[in-house]
């Protein structure tokens, strides 16, 4: 017994050498991974990043297709870029309508958002009117306010009844016509940060309001302390979504202001892009506007998501 | 279950490989050649316009099948660029710029023989060659004027010098008309500054933009900044009313036609909606041209806008023949003098006998000019070697907004000579 119990174990034989078990296991998983992330996986390269490496290709080079041959110009079209002034004129518009875009929508959407955070039908229904504006298409709202915007639209003839004798051109005179889109563009985005905002003040546990109340704190103060830095990751969504929004605003200026009235008043960098590759020609210029566009995209937006992500705080 | 997802994902991916590389050939049983037509729709150029013409060849020709294209907009050209780096150029475009995709050897050109029924047959060519059939003539603009809104303010006839142009804006401004009915873009504002154009800058040089091309005269030099200070000054004293840019092509013409100012420099093209009952106003419409200075007779005038057919269509004969056929049929030409007020170009043809008001005064404006040898390019519509470079048209129609909304003459004339620096 005492010599059986000394006798050294030995391992039952497997049934398979140790690398061909590893072999067998590791294959199911591989074909589960494949089967789940491949359709994606070649749709994002196919249709993302194929077609950024190929723009990155083309920005350095003099690509014309109607003016052959295709030269290798290095960063020739990136120098060229910065004294540009069609191409400095538009970053500063894109900059100023995003900055409307961002701060007009998450203001008005917060305050929206507290108001509308009640039980009860009207409120429900009041949630999917501001909502309504998000889902359309971008031509459609692009349309209704052009008519409305327009001299003789709803809105001037409105002042006109008023007694207004020369009311302002909204989409026609360069002193409002960035700010009139920028005002489409908001009007346009507001559903959304209802929604999100709506959706975190609906994450605030009720029980610190209450304590915040025992302890004498008021609605503005509870607001401050208790409401604000729960909303920080809502805010982080809001705003980065609009940045990137805001930075690639083409739709709504092609179609209500084709990035006039007059030279550049109202074109954003993507409408340059198009104008610069599509009308001019120029598509191996229009490519490195392009990916100059990405980097500040990129940039801007991952400064604002380090920032935001600061405040954010757990429960 | 890790092996179906496997067999599922394989099949999708062989599914998807073979739905791209499969083509579907609809011409192949009929026996029909397919081609593709990229048209454009305005408020004269309807869907029906372009169904009754299409379907005019096609009953001629039943051997070709047509796919119709429309341009999403106005701007037939960079849509047709954006289909040809997509690789969907059509086989046959209509009233498309020539310009890049003729020298990028994207369009076929025609051969003498193809064009002896077109009366100026080497019409907007590109280096010698003609890639669009110059089809019809039209004169950009003739003015348009509310005879109603004249009377009110006591203007017993057009004016026929331009001092005498000045006086009637004034007159009616006195009288809370609009002088001029305007608006954004090409074709909604381009025809105005392109009658100043042909008075101060084509009657002097008629190679005015061959000599650009050649670097003889600038944007800058004195007679283009001349006109170019004109279209301000109307702006500046209030004959143009700056908020009207925000207008599109559509809603200007209708602004005319609901009288909402006394005059409408526009393309003879207007004359279809001046004649048409749908679209006709109750007050009379009188025409005149753009006056010089002096009061001589100019005739801006542009022939071409005709089709044009893809160098590598892949029913390249049926292309041509649909394209020949389309332009020479005496039906559609009758339709495009009454529907878009055109002016065929073709050897022997006159309009019906049954063409409006309108289409007759303009038809019989452009041709006392032809009489007196007064026609002249219309500045911003012209094509091939007679045009702007590529991508310089739609800076000079942001430089006449720009003049309208009172940037400084000298500075959007020289703006305009650095981007053609850009584009060349």
């Amino acid at each position: 017994m005492t010599a059986d119990l000394a006798a050294p174990t030995r391992p039952p034989p497997l049934r398979h050498p140790p690398a061909r078990r590893r072999r067998r296991r590791l294959w199911p998983r591989l074909t589960h991974f494949a089967g789940f992330a491949g359709p994606g996986v070649l749709v994002y390269v196919c249709f993302v990043l194929a077609p950024i490496v190929v723009s990155v290709g083309y920005s350095l080079t003099n690509y014309n297709p109607f003016n052959p041959p295709t030269k290798y110009v290095g960063l020739r079209n990136y120098r060229l870029l910065f004294t540009d002034t069609e191409f400095l004129t538009s970053l500063r518009v894109t900059t100023i309508l995003t900055l409307i875009v961002v701060i007009v929508p998450n203001v008005l959407g917060l305050g929206i958002a507290l108001m509308l955070d009640r039980r009860g039908w009207l409120y429900n229904a009041l949630r999917s009117v501001f909502f309504i504006p998000v889902v359309l298409s971008s031509v459609v709202v692009s349309v209704i306010w052009t008519r409305l915007l327009d001299n003789d639209g709803l809105l001037n003839q409105t002042l006109r009844g008023l007694g207004v004798d020369n009311p302002p051109g909204w989409l026609s005179d360069p002193k409002y016509a960035l700010y009139s889109v920028g005002a489409i563009l908001s009007w346009q985005m507001l559903g959304l940060c209802v929604v999100v905002y709506l959706a975190g003040l609906q994450g605030v546990p009720a029980e610190l309001h209450e304590a915040a109340a025992i302890d004498g704190a008021g609605p503005i103060l509870r607001f401050r302390m208790v409401t604000w830095p729960l909303l920080a990751p809502a805010l982080t969504i809001n705003t980065v979504v609009l940045l990137i929004s805001g930075f690639k605003v083409f739709d709504h200026i092609q179609v209500i202001t084709h990035g006039g009235p007059g030279t550049g008043t109202t074109a954003t960098i993507a409408f340059n892009v198009l104008q610069t590759g599509f009308v001019a020609n120029r598509r191996g210029y229009a490519s490195a506007m392009a990916v100059l566009m990405l980097v500040i995209i990129a940039v801007v937006s991952g400064i604002a998501l380090k920032l935001l992500q600061r405040r954010e705080v757990e429960l | 279950m890790n092996r179906i997802l496997a067999l599922g994902a394989v099949a999708l991916a062989a599914a998807t490989g073979l739905t791209a590389c499969s083509t579907k050939d609809t011409s192949q049983g009929s026996g029909a050649k397919e081609i593709t037509f990229l048209t454009f729709e305005t408020p004269n150029l309807t869907p029906q316009y372009w169904d009754a013409a299409i379907k005019r060849v096609t009953d001629k020709y039943p051997d070709i099948k047509v796919k119709k294209l429309v341009s999403p907009d106005q701007d037939r050209t960079t849509y047709a660029k954006q289909l040809l780096t997509s690789g969907q150029f059509p086989d046959v475009m209509i009233a498309v710029s020539p310009a890049g995709f003729a020298e990028a050897g994207n369009l076929y050109a025609w051969g003498p023989a193809e064009l002896t029924d077109f009366e100026f047959p080497s019409n907007g060519a590109i280096k010698g060659k003609v890639y669009q059939l110059p089809a019809n003539t039209q004169t950009i603009p003739v003015v348009y004027y509310n005879k109603s809104l004249f009377s009110q303010a006591s203007l017993s006839g057009p004016p026929k010098t331009y001092a005498e142009l000045l006086d009637d804006a004034a007159k009616l401004k006195a009288r809370n008309i609009t002088p001029f009915v305007v608006g954004g873009g090409h074709d909604a504002l381009g025809p105005t500054f392109a009658g100043i154009l042909a008075t101060d800058v084509y009657a002097k040089n008629p190679n005015w933009m061959h000599d650009r091309r050649d670097g003889k005269v600038k944007f800058a030099d004195p007679d283009f900044q001349k006109a170019a200070g004109k279209l301000a000054d109307l702006a500046a004293k209030g004959y143009i009313n700056k908020r009207d840019l925000s207008r599109d092509y559509a809603a200007t013409q209708q602004a005319f036609l609901d009288g909402k100012g006394a005059m409408y420099a526009m393309g003879n093209w207007f004359a279809a909606a001046a004649d048409s009952p749908q679209t006709k106003p109750k007050f009379d419409i009188g025409q005149f041209n753009w006056p010089a200075d002096d009061g001589s007779m100019v005739v801006p005038a542009f022939t071409g806008g005709g089709l044009l057919v893809s160098a590598t269509a892949k029913n390249l004969d049926a292309a041509k023949k649909f394209a020949l056929a389309f332009q020479l049929d005496k039906g559609n030409l009758d339709n495009s003098t009454k529907s878009d007020g055109l002016f065929p170009a073709i050897k022997g043809y006159t309009p019906p006998a049954d063409t409006g008001a309108a289409f007759k005064a303009g038809y019989e404006l452009f041709h006392q000019a032809v009489a007196a040898h007064a026609v002249v390019p219309a500045f911003g519509f012209e094509a091939g070697d007679d045009g702007m470079l590529p991508g310089v048209v739609e800076k000079w129609v942001s430089a006449a907004a720009d003049l309208i909304t009172g940037k400084p003459v000298a500075q959007v004339c020289r703006s305009l000579d650095t981007e053609w620096d850009k584009a060349s």
